[in-house]
């Protein structure tokens, strides 16, 4: 028992649904102003158009919020769920939760994918989805206790403040005889006082006896959790097989199992080394294909870039199991022990580091000159204690660097911190300010499209030189890819639904280096397929890393290799598997296709999800500043003689900028029409009343929505 | 000799990744390979020597991130 205070508020006993193929057919809403406790049955109609996982959580959202809703109203709600083939072990990646909430970054529906053990505890404890809303009056933990089947609401006092403790804490209080039965969902001091807080989700880590924690990182999803005072959600469960999930066909699903995690066990140590060195092999792969974020993605490489890849990082990363899930054969959520921070109040003390991860490597690292590992792990460690999402704190500190480099803010603003690139030791102080609601780091919190306001407002500084290099799409922050030579890259950020993530479609190297979708339309075309397919893993409650990172030694002689075919096949097969359906790989797209259209729609509900919204800065596009043309100089002129056909002989450089940026930007338009087109979208960027129907989404409301919108 | 994915090929002198690759089927998707141990992508294959007795790892990096 931790030295802590829970003051129970309300707890009810429950009768646990049995889970039948996947699904337990129930929802948990959790109410924090009324502290009321609502299990309701999941109708037949939307387990078939919304499947589960991302699906639920959009529905269950989309009937909680009204467009006028700001994130923090105490009717936003945060939703999580599993999915129905969640919680599979040994299924490689099989035990996702998938997180929403409307964005303080972007004003919308933001969705994350996270591993650790809470989405299958939830659902192996009575529920698909759990929603909560409303916002407590006191710090307020809640237990949903599958083994009890008890489900209470505690006020709590004397707290850690931060998630690194606070989840070890309440892991060893609720079962301390049995952590591994305990997951704990937490934010920390960075909710409190920024917009993109993120999520700690916990798992025990038997082999090293100590709680790890992967971030559902992105927009803010903390910010929101911490605004209604739930310092954590926890759920404990016992023992798990495969029967847990209750599949329809368990030989089925022994065999697909067996099948996809033997393949990984066989070609991960040929292929990437995930299992070794998690994604820290990208780092050194994007440096070499220019894709690598230098400066605030001024550049794409960097010659010390090499100090922060695998090299590195497979020396330093602790050596054991590292599955964010049992049993999953990918193993990448690597962690470094005893590591010692120099700053902030674990400095001289030794920490377990969950990461580094590429993301943060690249952002909090080569985008900021800081070719260090140890200030790298430093950066994650105090992210993750404090919940800040190191995608957007590495995003944004970028920003204000180049901001400072080129005066538009200066030691006058930043409280006198020099913030030149490079200069670990401020970028540190800014994110101690971050979890302290203290200093610059208040104003940096808030996120670029705010900072972009504020400078431009109140420093005085050039609003379309921010506009240009403040690298956020619909408000959230870029991850950390270089996508000035890729078109369809640029489109996979700015015709993402929720900002500027990559985890809808990646098509760099397909588009970039491969050169395999030359046209419009072959781009089109990736921008619907891969969004779709992405999109199926996050309504099943399933990792996407087994299904193309490591892909079958004889996928190269497929018809498409990029699609994986063998593996969408295995994917089928799970799914049937589980839930007794039959369907092929083509009803894998149908059914992310109708959640995918919702969720648009559901923007468009919100005041977005239009055309005016699918803008990405310039940055990403090409070079905004003759500094970076001229540092790639030989690339750009020789596209504007040879694909624009122009003369350039008696160009300057600032009027070869100029060109480049004008054809760019009609090829990024011209990209959005294609695209717009293959979705079944107007125009303006909105689903047609024909695409909703085929799609069995034409509910009354969303036509509603859609009438409001001009679209009859 | 050297080692493509687990076979045995023939080496020649000054031989590069480039040159190799000529000599493959169902390359075009391989922008990285891992020669003896070292991540090496495409835009240097050109300018990489292969050693005699090298071990090649083709890695189908197709749609990463």
């Amino acid at each position: 028992m931790g030295q802590i205070n829970l003051k129970e508020i309300k707890s009810v006993s429950y009768e646990k649904a049995e889970v039948k193929k996947g699904y337990t057919d129930q929802s948990l809403r959790i109410n924090l102003s009324s502290n009321d406790i609502i299990i309701d049955p999941i109708e037949e109609k939307i387990k078939d158009k919304f499947i589960g996982g991302k699906g639920y959580d959009l529905w269950l959202m989309w009937n909680a919020v009204s467009g006028d809703t700001k994130w923090n109203d105490p009717e936003n709600a945060v939703c999580i769920s599993s999915g129905p083939l969640g919680g599979t072990p040994g299924y490689p990646g099989g035990g996702k939760s998938i997180v929403t909430a409307i964005s303080p970054l972007t004003g919308a529906p933001i969705d994350s994918n996270v591993g650790g053990y809470f989405g299958p505890y939830k659902k192996f404890s009575g529920f698909d989805v759990i929603q909560l809303d409303g916002k407590a009056s006191e710090d307020t933990v809640i237990l949903i206790d599958g083994i009890e089947n008890t489900i209470t609401i505690y006020e709590a006092f004397d707290l850690p403040e931060d998630s690194y403790e606070l989840s070890d804490t309440l892991t060893r209080h609720f079962d301390e005889k049995k952590p591994v039965n305990v997951s704990v969902v937490t934010a920390g001091p960075g909710a409190d006082h920024t917009f993109f807080g993120c999520l700690n989700f916990s798992w025990w880590d038997a082999g090293r006896k100590m709680v790890r924690y992967k971030q559902a990182g992105r927009g803010g999803i903390g910010t929101v959790f911490a605004d209604k005072k739930i310092k954590a959600v926890v759920a404990r469960f016992g023992a798990i097989s495969m029967k847990a999930n209750s599949p329809a066909d368990l030989d089925a699903l022994k065999i697909v199992t067996k099948t996809h995690a033997k393949e990984i066990n066989e070609l991960d140590p040929k292929q990437n080394r995930m299992a070794l060195v998690g994604t820290t092999h990208l780092v050194p792969i994007m440096n070499d294909h220019d894709c690598l974020p230098v400066h605030n993605f001024k550049f794409g490489s960097h010659p010390e870039s090499k100090v922060i890849g695998e090299d590195v990082f497979e020396h330093i990363f602790d050596k054991g199991f590292d599955g964010c899930w049992r049993g999953c054969a990918v193993a990448c959520a690597h962690g470094v022990k005893d590591f010692s921070p120099f700053t902030g109040p674990y400095r001289g003390k030794k920490v377990f580091v969950d990461g580094p991860e590429y993301e943060t490597v690249a952002g909090c690292g080569s985008n900021l000159g800081i070719f260090d590992a140890q200030t790298i792990l430093e950066i994650n460690f105090y992210c993750d204690a404090y919940g800040l999402d190191t995608i957007s704190v590495g995003t944004s500190l970028g920003f204000i660097m180049e901001c400072f480099e080129n005066n538009q803010i200066t030691t006058e603003h930043t409280g006198g911190l020099d913030l030149s690139f490079g200069n670990r030791f401020n970028a540190l102080k800014i994110i101690h300010q971050m979890a302290k609601g203290e200093g610059f780091g208040t104003i940096v919190g808030k996120g670029i499209r705010n900072m972009k306001k504020i400078f431009a407002q109140e420093y005085g500084a050039d609003p379309n030189f921010l506009q240009d290099i403040g690298m956020e799409s619909k408000g959230l922050e870029f991850s950390e890819y270089i996508t000035k030579e890729s078109l369809a890259q640029q489109g996979g950020y700015g015709l993402s639904l929720k900002g500027a993530q990559h985890d809808e479609a990646w098509l760099i190297f397909l588009d970039m280096v491969h050169n395999f979708m030359p046209t419009f339309e072959n781009k089109a075309e990736a921008l619907h397929w891969f969004p779709m397919f992405r999109t199926w893993f996050s309504l099943c409650g399933l990792c996407k890393l087994p299904w193309n990172d490591i892909v079958p030694e004889d996928n190269k002689n497929t018809k498409e290799p990029a699609k994986v075919i063998k593996h969408v096949g295995w994917y089928t097969d799970f799914f049937n598997a589980v839930t007794g359906k039959n369907i092929g790989p083509d009803d894998l797209i149908t059914m992310s296709e109708a959640v995918y259209n919702f969720q648009r729609i559901f923007n468009l509900k919100m005041g977005y999800g239009t055309r005016e919204h699918d803008t990405v800065p310039y940055r990403s596009m090409g070079p905004v500043t003759v500094e970076e043309y001229k540092s790639r100089y030989k690339r750009y002129d020789d596209q504007l003689i040879e694909k624009y056909e122009l003369d350039i002989s008696n160009m300057t450089t600032q009027e070869k900028v100029a060109a480049l940026r004008k054809n760019r930007e009609e090829q990024y338009e011209l990209l959005k029409d294609a695209v717009y087109e293959r979705r079944g979208w107007t125009q303006d960027g909105i689903p047609t009343l024909k695409t909703v129907k085929r799609l069995g989404i034409d509910f009354p409301e969303v036509l509603e929505v859609l009438k409001k919108n001009g679209v009859k | 000799m050297i080692e493509v994915d687990e076979k045995k090929m023939p080496w020649s002198k000054g031989m590069t990744i480039t040159s190799l690759f000529q000599t493959l089927n169902d390359v075009e998707y391989c922008s990285v390979v891992r020669l003896n141990g070292k991540l090496i992508s495409r835009p240097q294959f050109t300018d990489t020597p292969v050693p005699d007795n090298s071990i090649i790892q083709l890695l189908p990096l197709v749609a990463g991130g």
